[in-house]
């Protein structure tokens, strides 16, 4: 049984039962406007970095789902499914308080991804899954990379206020002071140099 | 009753004067870009590029309408974002044209004017906008009550990521034009750092990239036609995941890059994909140019919005989503 869970820019991902369990199967399509070489490139290198990449941030203790088999050639991995809604969800239906706390804990688990001098690089509410016992997982590795140095950490968390930004627009401030705070409780003060280089980022790529 | 509104623009290399009225219809629409003879814009030559020809450009703008200064309803003007020099020569321009035929002024945004002249064209209601220019390179789309940044570029727009290249190759300004051309005849594709982190991209590790090939003495077609592969896919990407991301149905395509062949038929097959309509603004629409902050300025105007002389100053740095857009009230 294959049930579509949702269909985005990146993949198609379906609920799959198995061996009696659901399992998530993320299938990474072609992208027919993209040169041939550089769609093949992308379509091989992302699913297998994320399949790293989902195993490195949970050694980092942030919960990711554990996967179960990849195909590099057709590009589809098999993994937990978590069952739970997106942070994006349900931003706009929950408590102030839950807000808050979802938001310092979204904040907590990218620090821990940095503190391990790993990116997340796509780190949206849509990317964070908070399951029925209210915890926190991380999901879609894709862009995902090791080694970081401070100007990708800059560029994640810029990437989490250009989201919170465009997305949730009405609670943007209050969302963005929580996960700065998250952040900082985990990395204390060396969290500045890359929260100094997030806003230093804001400013670029701007007519000057 | 029609009004007419001139609109002004010059927030760099060009200046532009166009006639539009308030139903939409563009009656004139001229511009002049400043082409240095070498190396790239230097703000203070720009604005006494606006400063000499701005005059002529606005009286030719008003001849070809067939309408006479004292028809003109309003003055519409650039106010941002841009570079200082060329900014405040507009506005001084317009704040005496303003003052002069006792009409009122309108301060724009250059970003939103590019976006609505799109969706005046194509009669788009509400699009996810690629914005490609010399200076910006943004996917824009409308959400509370504002045109939001959805992804942009983190270090350089790809106008002057193409320029800085065609410069390196020994072409003229503005490159994007000639490496166009040259990349037709590319056929061998070379890796190019293809950057892309969540909605936003970063170019300048491909312009280096790409400077690297020719000093391996790669063919000037195939490092064309490489850059633009990987340049236009990694904003084609961002643009799609955009579209899923707003579930929006329609893909404008404006600024000075939207004359770009290439691009286009790229981001059209995005469009497809997700079963969007698709329109990229006319070459005479595309660039910097008047006609744009005109019915920018009757969109504005009709909403009741006024600029004063006192609060007229230029912002240089006005961000595309700092102004309320009170002339589109759904969602």
């Amino acid at each position: 049984m294959k049930q579509l869970l949702a269909k985005g820019a990146e993949s198609v991902i379906y609920k799959i039962d198995q061996w009696g369990s659901p399992y998530v199967l993320k299938w990474r399509q072609s992208k027919p406007y993209l040169l041939k070489d550089i769609d093949s490139l992308l379509q091989r290198s992302r699913t297998s970095r994320e399949c790293k990449m989902l195993t490195v941030s949970r050694s980092l203790g942030v919960p990711t789902p554990a996967v179960y088999s990849v195909n590099l050639d057709r590009h589809m991995i098999l993994m937990d499914y978590i069952p739970g809604n997106q942070f994006k969800q349900l931003a706009g239906q929950i408590s102030h308080s839950d807000l808050i706390s979802f938001s310092r804990g979204f904040g907590s688990l990218i620090a821990l991804l940095h503190q391990g001098n790993v990116v997340h690089g796509d780190p949206t509410t849509s990317n964070v899954i908070v399951d029925e016992n209210s915890r926190m997982w991380i999901v879609d590795f894709g862009l995902s990379e090791m080694n970081a140095t401070v100007e990708m950490k800059g560029v994640d968390l810029h990437l989490i206020h250009r989201a919170l930004e465009t997305t949730h627009w009405e609670y943007q401030e209050v969302m963005l002071d929580a996960t700065l705070e998250g952040y900082i409780e985990v990395l204390g003060d060396s969290a500045e140099s890359t929260l100094t280089r997030m806003k230093d980022i804001r400013e670029r790529g701007r007519y000057h | 009753m029609t009004l007419y509104c001139l609109g002004i623009e010059g927030t760099a290399h060009s200046f532009g004067a166009g006639i539009v009225t308030s139903e939409g219809e563009v009656l004139s629409n001229k511009w002049d870009m400043l082409k240095p003879a070498e190396g790239g814009i230097h703000p203070r030559e720009a604005s006494r590029h606006h400063s000499e020809l701005g005059p002529s450009i606005i009286k030719e703008a008003v001849e070809k309408a067939c309408i006479d200064f004292k028809d003109v309803d309003l003055i519409a003007f650039s106010q941002g974002p841009g570079l200082g020099p060329c900014l405040r020569t507009t506005a001084t321009i317009a704040r005496t044209l303003s003052l002069k035929l006792k009409i009122p002024l309108v301060g724009v945004n250059h970003c939103v004017a590019h976006i609505e002249i799109g969706c005046l064209e194509s009669n788009f209601k509400d699009p996810v906008t690629v914005y490609v220019s010399g200076g910006n390179t943004q996917v824009i789309a409308f959400a509370g009550g504002r045109f939001r940044t959805f992804g942009e570029t983190l270090d350089i727009a790809i106008g002057n990521m193409l320029d800085v290249l065609g410069r390196e190759l020994g072409m003229s300004f503005p490159g994007g034009p000639l490496i166009e051309k040259e990349a037709r005849s590319g056929t061998q594709y070379h890796d190019l750092p293809y950057s892309v982190k969540g909605m936003d991209l970063s170019y300048s590790g491909m312009l280096t990239a790409a400077k690297r090939l020719h000093h391996e003495d790669v063919s000037i077609p195939d490092i064309c036609y490489s850059v633009q592969e990987t340049s236009f896919g990694m904003l084609a990407e961002i643009a799609e995941r955009a579209i899923a991301h707003t579930k929006k149905n329609e893909l404008l395509l404006t600024g000075g890059v939207a004359r770009n062949n290439r691009l286009s038929e790229i981001l059209s097959g995005v469009a497809e994909r997700h079963d969007a309509e698709y329109h990229r603004v006319s070459p005479s629409l595309a660039g910097d140019q008047g006609a744009m902050i005109a019915w920018n300025g009757i969109l504005q105007y009709n909403t009741g919005y006024e600029t004063k002389i006192e609060n007229s100053h230029v912002l240089p740095k006005w961000r595309t989503d700092d102004q309320d857009i009170l002339w589109r009230r759904y969602e």
